[in-house]
């Protein structure tokens, strides 16, 4: 259980604070700040134990989320927790920064009294939340069909949805967010590769639809390739290797172990649909070649060159590499084709910005770092080249085969619903040595 | 924090809650409340406005109301009479048609801790467990637990817990789980809430209506149940599969303590289940959220500990990335040293070099330990490594890499010649005491086969008394003493110096009297010297060093996914310990069960083992009782366990009270060798601050021993489990004697 959660700003100053439980005295907000936040080396790790009182952290951009207990709490339910309040604060309103945290101190404070009581969490569930937080003050007057709304929500069969849904444009829109990793070394082998992805759908469907989604899983393609011989050239290609996968509570697992097919009566609104991770036959969308020459003891000859590697008719976006310095740099001169570079002394790094690339082109960068000349022996550690971007396509090259919707009861069918699909893939930790 | 001007400002705020032109304007009297709490939030106290709140609260405005609470909550306490007059209207909210005036009304209450309102609290509980909206139910159901902890001394009523216990039937699975948590709080004396077949067995059909904080919950309830039979057992954890796969960590991590738990007698489900987490245990170690791949490294970890290949082909995904932050890096190295075999240990060990180099101090040094720990099997390929290293000339790695070697010549004497080679010239780099002190003691030990080991110790018997560490200075004394023996022409003139330096200006008095004592050594000649400091080193030493003894998945799975893993072993004993001697009943386990004895307690007295053989039963020695304390406790208890035991011959107290000491049980007053009646009063405390207090009586006639045993607090077990101790020990000196 949890005792209490604070919200600091970088200063250290509360943003929010809510005690659960008696154990957890006033001082505690203190203890944390002085300790955690005030506290002059890096952070040694997320749970921190002051006078037997343990803190665990997270950090969203200069936000300190912290949640505090005196019992032998299970590590991940409080860290999955925290990432959950995240999501549901993200919902509400957005960033959570600093500014949006005092705008709506109140919410929050509303927020928190319906998802921890007595330390124990509650009902989390971003659209069932919404039944009970009143954004608009004045609502004691509640007419009698939202009453009974409130009752039949809890009382029902399924706790991720409400009955009597409607809407009068049936639409959903399915978004394929994947972050791509990968750590190379300076000969270009790749050391390690892996794909984080995420399914999110977000539902505007009347009453109880019963979904089915269908992708490009190996398993299942090889499957149906049995019946006919013939796609299985074409698609067996096609199809990717899933290593692991976890779903939404709304999807019946029985059938995803007996037939792999993923069916479920979807949540209103926004969620995870399902969360998978490949490893194998990963489409790297950049490929870093990184060539660093020491001329004398005071310069360095850096050259970089990237090419992207997917079809040209697609368009890379936000593409920002960062080739780190050596601390005793005095002077960097650049020269790049395309794109803006800038040498950044705080960070010591010069950053290449890219706004847009498209498939199958290559862009290089040289430049000339001057150095001062130190007599500190220890040798410059060469941090990797690292990436960031934006592609309109999934790197593990998974595809949305189909989605189809069933709702008996209603009269709408599945032509009816208005889809959108939508593939996103992002660089995670996107590194090559050099 | 509060600063100055807070008074102004809290008399600001009274005056614009009692302006009736703002009580009139909604919207602007929301706002000043919404003042109040930012105050409270920042640490201000503005209790002093306790009497205007009140009045704020019987409003529509159910934000307001909301705000108000949480006002009233928080300051409750110190206002308990001004608190009072806000009952009512929180009495009338919970009458309210709108469920959700009534749940938040009710929860308010509940949370209002002072006294007496217990009286106020009763009635709409009940009520509100037999309400129709299941919010309220929720609300209720922990109002429960909150008014049983406001009066913790009180009786459990048990009309109340059979209510709890029929609404585990509940249909809306908040409350289900609600009823579990607060059934466990208000049975925390009792040892926590029954989970018998029936409840086992209808929470397992509920779990797919749960959502990931109630199955988590859950899971952690049915480790209490034991199940019947193989078939039930295997029933069980079928039904379960579908966990292990959840979306939830938390849930994947429950459910594999509990599989661990409940297969505690099949090693081969174990493993299996084990294998079956590897995936969700790797999607989590490379995971964006920092924290919880953080929580996965470090029960990886643990996993390793049993299982050293279980995640060998895997190693790469533990190779650091460079923007991780510090805490990842560092447990990832521990866990690529431990998952080293002969296929991946090239890689791993180039991997490792790289962060040798790194700029964090702290990770460059945890590389090389774990180089070193490599090394225990691939001798000669690391020894390579960290000679290499040594040529940077780095103090942070020389330091490092030498107190890695120390342990290596040690465990594996055959990298001797090879370590040999590389030690002339690291003295230039060292700076810290744990560096110098690894290099002392190996020029000390193997000065023989280093040629330069006189002139660099000379170095620091020159320095000596700029020296700051006295480790070091300790240290030298030895290795000097230990050099001299082997090479005594090159060492006899600065022995002697050390020696006197020592002897006549050293003022620690610690390295003052080791210098005496080599002196005297010295005195008795040669021969004895070496026969004393040369002799075999002692084995069990080894073993502390080694510290990878493998371990059985049933040491630590009770310990699985609670905090032990997070923290390190030290800091965990510490907070353990602590927690020990609080004289407080057993910790309510909602997740996790803090077993009162810390693995290092049990540890540091392998040889009480076999006597107390009992893991949860421990006695722990802080149990200093007064003559004339014991003495009124004992009347005021009653017998609580009356044996009779074997005897022969006169009883020694020396040896009965040593034999008891050794179990770390107090002798409170023993009669002398053969008086007649022989009698001898013994007092001792477990860990969770229950005192046995105990009264031998001899009777030499018949050969026998009457034992009488009484208690602080009942507990049956504590007490079988202490009478069996001491049966033991009893044994014990008869078999001596006999």
């Amino acid at each position: 259980m949890i005792g209490g959660l604070f919200i600091y700003n970088h200063k250290g100053e509360v943003l929010i604070s809510r005690v659960y439980r008696d154990d957890i005295g006033r001082n505690a907000v203190d203890a944390f700040r002085v300790n955690v936040i005030h506290a002059r080396q890096q952070v040694r790790s997320p749970v921190t134990n002051i006078a037997r009182t343990s803190f665990f952290h997270v950090k969203r951009s200069n936000i300190w989320l912290a949640a505090v207990t005196k019992q032998n709490v299970n590590a991940a339910m409080v860290f999955e927790f925290l990432y959950k309040m995240c999501d549901v604060m993200a919902a509400y309103f957005g960033k959570i920064s600093e500014e949006n945290i005092k705008n709506n101190f109140v919410l929050i404070y509303e927020l928190l009294d319906e998802i921890l009581d007595f330390g124990y969490p509650q009902n989390s569930e971003t659209g069932a939340l919404k039944t009970f937080i009143t954004q608009q003050g004045i609502k004691s007057q509640h007419t009698k069909e939202e009453q009974s709304q409130i009752t039949s929500q809890v009382t029902g069969q399924i706790g991720w949805r409400r009955e009597g849904i409607k809407y009068r444009r049936n639409e959903l829109f399915l978004d394929v967010l994947e972050s791509v990793n990968l750590l190379m070394s300076p000969q270009g082998q790749v050391l390690s590769a892996h794909v984080s992805g995420r399914v999110v759908m977000k539902s505007y469907l009347s009453g109880m639809p019963e979904c089915k989604f269908g992708m490009n899983d190996k398993i299942v393609i090889e499957k149906q390739g049995k019946g006919t011989a013939d796609e299985t050239g074409k698609s067996g290609k096609q199809s990717i290797a899933i290593d692991d996968c976890t779903f939404h509570q709304c999807v019946r697992l029985s059938k995803f172990d007996s037939e792999r097919s993923i069916s479920f009566i979807p949540p209103d609104g926004e969620f995870e649909l399902m969360r998978y991770r490949t490893t194998k036959d990963i489409i790297l969308p950049f490929r870093v070649i990184p060539l660093v020459r020491e001329v004398g003891r005071t310069k360095l000859e850096v050259k970089v060159v990237i090419k992207s590697n997917f079809k040209p008719s697609l368009l890379a976006q936000k593409i920002e590499v960062r080739i780190p310095t050596p601390l005793n740099t005095s002077g960097v001169q650049v020269i790049c084709m395309k794109g803006k570079a800038k040498y950044k002394a705080s960070e010591n790094a010069i950053v290449w910005k890219i706004k847009r690339m498209a498939g199958m082109k290559e862009s290089q960068i040289s430049a000339e770092i001057e150095l001062l000349p130190t007599n500190d022996k220890k040798k410059w550690a060469r941090p990797p080249i690292s990436m960031n971007f934006e592609v309109p396509f999934a790197p593990s090259g998974l595809k949305v085969r189909y989605l189809k919707v069933f709702e008996p009861k209603l009269n709408y069918s599945d032509h009816d619903v208005i889809k959108w699909v939508r593939y996103i893939g992002r660089s995670g930790i996107y590194e090559t040595r050099c | 924090m509060p600063y100055l001007g807070s008074e102004d400002i809290v008399k600001e705020l009274k005056k614009a809650l009692c302006n009736p032109h703002i009580q009139a304007d909604r919207p602007r009297y929301r706002n000043v409340i919404q003042k109040v709490i930012r105050h409270m939030t920042q640490g201000v106290d503005v209790s002093s406005v306790f009497m205007e709140m009140v009045k704020a609260s019987a409003t529509v405005d159910i934000v307001q109301k909301k705000l108000v609470y949480l006002y009233m909550c928080t300051y409750a306490p110190l206002k308990p009479d001004l608190a009072l007059l806000a009952i009512n209207t929180l009495c009338k909210d919970c009458s309210d048609p709108n469920p959700m005036v009534r749940g938040l009304a009710l929860r308010s209450m509940c949370s209002l801790r002072m006294p007496g309102v217990q009286e106020y609290i009763q009635q709409p509980i009940l009520n509100g467990l037999r309400d129709k909206a299941s919010y309220v139910r929720r609300v209720a159901v922990l109002g429960c637990a909150k008014m049983y902890n406001l009066h913790g001394d009180s009786e459990v009523d048990g009309a109340l817990v059979n209510e709890l216990y029929s609404l585990l039937r509940d249909q809306d699975p908040i409350v289900v789980v609600n009823c579990l948590r607060a059934l466990e709080e208000i049975l925390k004396q009792e040892g926590g809430v029954v989970i018998n077949k029936p409840i086992a067995h209808h929470l397992l059909n509920r779990m797919p209506d749960l959502d990931q904080w109630g199955q988590a919950e859950v899971l952690g309830f049915l480790l209490r149940y034991q199940p019947r039979s193989e078939e039930e057992l295997f029933a069980i954890l079928n039904l379960l599969d579908s966990s292990l796969q959840s979306s939830s960590p938390a849930v994947v991590m429950a459910a594999t303590k509990l599989f661990l738990i409940l297969a505690k007698e099949f090693p081969h489900v174990q493993t299996d289940v084990l294998v079956r987490v590897k995936g969700p245990l790797l999607a989590a170690c490379s995971s964006e959220s920092r924290e919880l791949c953080f929580a996965a490294l470090c029960h990886v970890r643990r996993i390793l500990r049993s299982l050293p290949g279980h995640f060998s082909s895997h190693y790469k995904k533990f190779f650091c990335s460079y923007s991780e932050p510090h805490y990842i890096k560092l447990q990832k190295v521990e866990v690529l040293c431990e998952l080293v075999n002969d296929e991946n240990v090239q890689q791993v060990l180039e991997e490792l070099r790289d962060y040798c180099t790194d700029v964090s101090a702290d990770l460059a040094q945890a590389a090389i330990f774990a180089i070193g720990g490599i090394a225990r099997t691939y001798t000669d390929q690391c020894v390579q490594i960290l000679t290499e290293l040594l040529v940077l000339r780095q103090e942070h790695i020389t330091s490092a890499v030498v107190q890695t070697f120390r342990n290596l010549v040690w465990l594996c004497p055959q990298c001797t010649e090879a370590i040999c080679q590389a030690l002339p010239g690291c003295e230039e780099s060292i700076q810290d005491s744990e560096g110098k002190q690894a290099l002392i003691w190996l020029l000390g030990v193997h000065g023989e086969t280093i040629p330069n080991a006189p002139y660099v110790l000379e170095d620091f018997v020159e320095n000596v008394k700029a020296e700051t560490f006295p480790g070091v200075k300790m240290e030298l004394l030895t290795a000097l003493l230990r050099l001299f023996l082997s090479r005594p022409a090159e060492c006899q003139d600065m022995l002697g110096r050390l020696l006197y330096y020592c002897i006549e200006e050293e003022k620690d008095m610690a390295i003052r009297d080791r210098g005496l004592f080599y002196y005297r050594l010295l005195l008795t000649g040669i021969d004895e010297v070496k026969q004393i400091l040369c002799s075999p080193k002692s084995d069990p030493s080894l073993g502390l060093l080694e510290d990878q003894a493998e371990r059985p998945v049933n040491s630590w799975a009770s310990e699985f996914n609670t905090l032990v893993p997070m923290y390190s072993k030290a800091c965990w004993a510490a907070i353990s310990s602590l927690q020990v001697s609080e004289p407080r009943g057993p910790e309510p386990s909602g997740t996790g069960v803090l077993s009162p004895s810390g693995s290092l307690i049990s540890e540091n007295k392998a040889e009480l083992q076999p006597l107390s053989d009992s893991g949860s039963f421990l006695l722990v020695p802080n149990g200093q009782l007064t003559a004339e304390q014991f003495e009124k406790t004992w009347l005021s208890l009653e017998v609580a366990h009356q044996e009779v035991l074997p005897w022969q011959g006169v009883a020694h107290p020396d040896t009965i009270q040593t034999a008891l000491q050794m179990v770390n049980i107090q002798t409170i007053a023993l009669s002398k060798a053969g008086v007649q009646p022989w009698k001898a009063y013994l007092s001792a405390q477990d860990g969770s601050g229950c005192v046995f207090l105990t009264e031998l009586l001899l009777d030499p006639e018949h050969l026998q021993v009457r034992l009488s045993v009484k208690q602080s607090h009942v507990k049956a077990e504590a007490l079988n489990s202490f009478i069996s101790v001491l049966k033991t020990v009893i044994g014990t000196i008869v078999d001596i004697k006999s």
